[in-house]
């Protein structure tokens, strides 16, 4: 594991750049823990300095630091792309793999609701629900939604893999010896698609992150958790670029720009790497 | 061990209101007895494989079985067991080296899950028991106990058929049933997996159906055999007497098609391929091809009769 790592940070760029920008906004979100100020209090510094000593990415028109600002915002858009990802990941894998393995009435019945969350149009949905919602929109409920909205098109890729699987030996052989179907997907199943669900992963975390900024921005969402969205939304009520604050909006979109390429590479990295075949054309070993 | 009584299974298929019915098992009698080595031969699509997944209890739709009995002495109707007690009656007692078995080991598992996964249920042993014997039976089949750490691309084909066998034997089953347990192995290779295979039956004192299409695979260590064709068991024998006297016309053909050292004559191969088995000819399925048929093989099946010590066969050339 750490030996692949090494390897993969050694010989592959793509990977060592992502692996670098990914650990420095994890970095930065650390920080967090250590700031000076709580993140919603407003005018403990004064305002609209631009970025210098001891302010170095500059103060907020509330009297906000933007760097510390920063830290609990990409902290909690982080981890809400970590919760997204991981919670869509239980069900995409849970779908995917059953209706993979069972096929049949299972199949049809598990892959009518995935494809009718393919075709769902998103943002018009979560823009409609923070007006049914409102105040009730907290962090988790739209983390949650995001992740019921978020599984579809993984668990169509899981199902493709259970499908091949389900006609080796191996699982013919689980069969014979009297493993149950849970026992199946989850012994000899599972471990098999990890890899790809790894990637996807990382895929699905950008995905969210994106979607939550989008929304943030617009204003659709929990506003007084403090996110990189939330920051620009606040930026732009205040009217940031007219009045020439630009470090409220230069600094988190860099940062969320950051864990968007970071993530990406990763993951495109991490793809080529579980695809025998690239790997091998990248070893030089194929043509 | 083993007897199988008039089986008949029938792959029954619908296809926008067309019933098609392949006849690939048209009624086979035969009887595996304790502490010997059955080999069943017959070409592609005869019905080797379709008549042991049957045996094993292993068939789902559309495959239907149509009429008869399959029982063992320690199953006497594994056909009608509920489900709970043939994952009782499997692995324990009846052991199944699938086609490919190359492939019976997940790729992305160690050894030792494999073996955890497919046999430990069965033994009823404790953890630490359970890995000794592990050890204890890879090294009784030439392998390093440590191998139980590696993950099977990391072994060569020979040592994961020999994993594969291990596994298939860990519970010391009474009858093992190996389909093509040889395929896509090299000679020297194939040579040591079968001797491991007798070995193996020999000190567990079980049964093993061996099913291949290589008539050398079946001279080398199988006792008696059988000679399907077209879904049916047209000859049964001791090894050695069928090849030193095969009496069906078919069988004749198939042992006179083997090359020989120092005979340099060409081989005759047989006029037509085997039947459809969606549309059977009628009478003895064999003649279509067969040089010594006769009006009465185009109209009436020819039953499977005793001839001498073990011998069967089903022909009325050699019969009347």
């Amino acid at each position: 594991m750490f030996g692949t790592l090494r390897d993969l940070l050694k010989t592959n760029g793509e990977f060592a750049l992502g692996a670098g920008l990914t650990a420095f906004v994890f970095l930065i979100a650390a920080l967090s823990f250590v700031s000076p100020q709580p993140p919603l209090d407003v005018y403990v510094v004064p305002p609209d300095l631009p970025p210098g000593w001891p302010h170095v990415f500059g103060t907020t028109s509330r009297g906000q630091d933007v760097f510390w600002q920063l830290t609990f915002a990409i902290r909690n858009t982080l981890l809400f792309g970590l919760t997204v990802a991981l919670l869509s990941r239980v069900i995409s894998l849970v779908v995917g793999l059953l209706a993979g393995y069972k096929g049949g009435w299972v199949d049809r019945l598990l892959m009518s609701i995935n494809d009718t969350f393919i075709v769902i149009p998103l943002l018009p949905i979560l823009v409609l629900l923070y007006f049914v919602m409102r105040d009730r929109m907290t962090w988790g409920f739209l983390a949650m939604t995001m992740a019921l909205l978020g599984w579809a098109y993984d668990a169509r890729l899981i199902r493709s893999v259970a499908m091949s699987l389900r006609h080796r030996d191996f699982t013919r052989t689980s069969v014979f010896s009297g493993m149950g179907t849970r026992e199946i997907l989850q012994r000899e199943h599972l471990p098999y698609v990890l890899p790809i669900v790894f990637s996807t992963t990382l895929n699905n975390m950008n995905w969210s992150i994106g979607l939550e900024v989008t929304l943030a921005v617009l204003g659709f969402t929990d506003i007084n958790t403090p996110s990189i969205g939330g920051m620009i939304y606040w930026a732009n009520q205040h009217t940031a670029m007219v009045a020439g604050i630009w470090w409220w909006i230069a600094f988190p979109v860099a940062l969320v720009m950051m864990v968007f390429i970071g993530l990406y590479l990763l993951a495109v990295s991490l793809n080529e790497y579980i695809d025998p075949r690239s790997r091998l054309s990248r070893m030089g070993v194929a043509s | 061990m083993l007897s199988v009584q008039g089986l008949k299974a029938y792959y029954m298929t619908r296809h926008f209101g067309v019933q098609r019915e392949v006849r690939a098992v048209d009624g086979i009698d035969f009887e595996v007895l304790r502490n010997e080595i059955y080999g069943l031969a017959g070409e592609s699509s005869c019905g080797k494989t379709t008549l042991i997944k049957t045996i094993a209890a292993a068939w789902k739709p559309p495959l239907q079985i149509v009429a008869g009995s399959v029982g063992f002495t320690f199953a006497p109707d594994i056909l009608r067991l509920a489900p709970a007690e043939l994952a009782r009656v499997r692995w324990k007692h009846l052991a199944y080296i699938v086609q490919g078995s190359m492939s019976v080991l997940n790729p992305v598992r160690r050894i030792r899950e494999s073996f955890v996964d497919f046999a430990f249920r069965h033994l009823g042993v404790a953890r630490a028991e359970f890995d000794r014997r592990v050890s204890a039976h890879l090294a009784r089949v030439k392998l390093d106990p440590g191998i139980v750490n590696a993950y099977p691309h990391q072994l060569s084909g020979g040592m994961r058929q020999r994993v594969t066998i291990a596994l298939a034997t860990i519970c010391r089953p009474e009858f093992v049933i190996a389909d093509e347990p040889t395929t896509a192995l090299d000679v020297l290779v194939q040579k040591d997996v079968l001797d491991m295979i007798r070995e193996v039956q020999r000190e567990i004192g079980s049964s093993v159906l061996l099913v291949t299409h290589d008539l050398g695979v079946h001279a080398h260590v199988a006792d008696r055999m059988g000679i399907m064709y077209a879904g049916r068991l047209v000859e049964e024998a001791p090894t050695r007497e069928l090849f030193r006297a095969p009496r069906h016309p078919y069988t004749a053909h198939l042992i006179a098609s083997l090359p020989r050292i120092g005979d340099r004559t060409t081989r005759k191969p047989l006029e037509g391929s085997p039947p459809n088995l969606a549309a059977p000819p009628p009478g003895c399925r064999f003649h279509p091809r067969c040089p010594l048929a006769m009006d009465r093989c185009r109209a009436e099946v020819p039953p499977l009769q005793t001839i001498g010590a073990q011998h069967r066969v089903a022909c009325f050339a050699v019969n009347a």
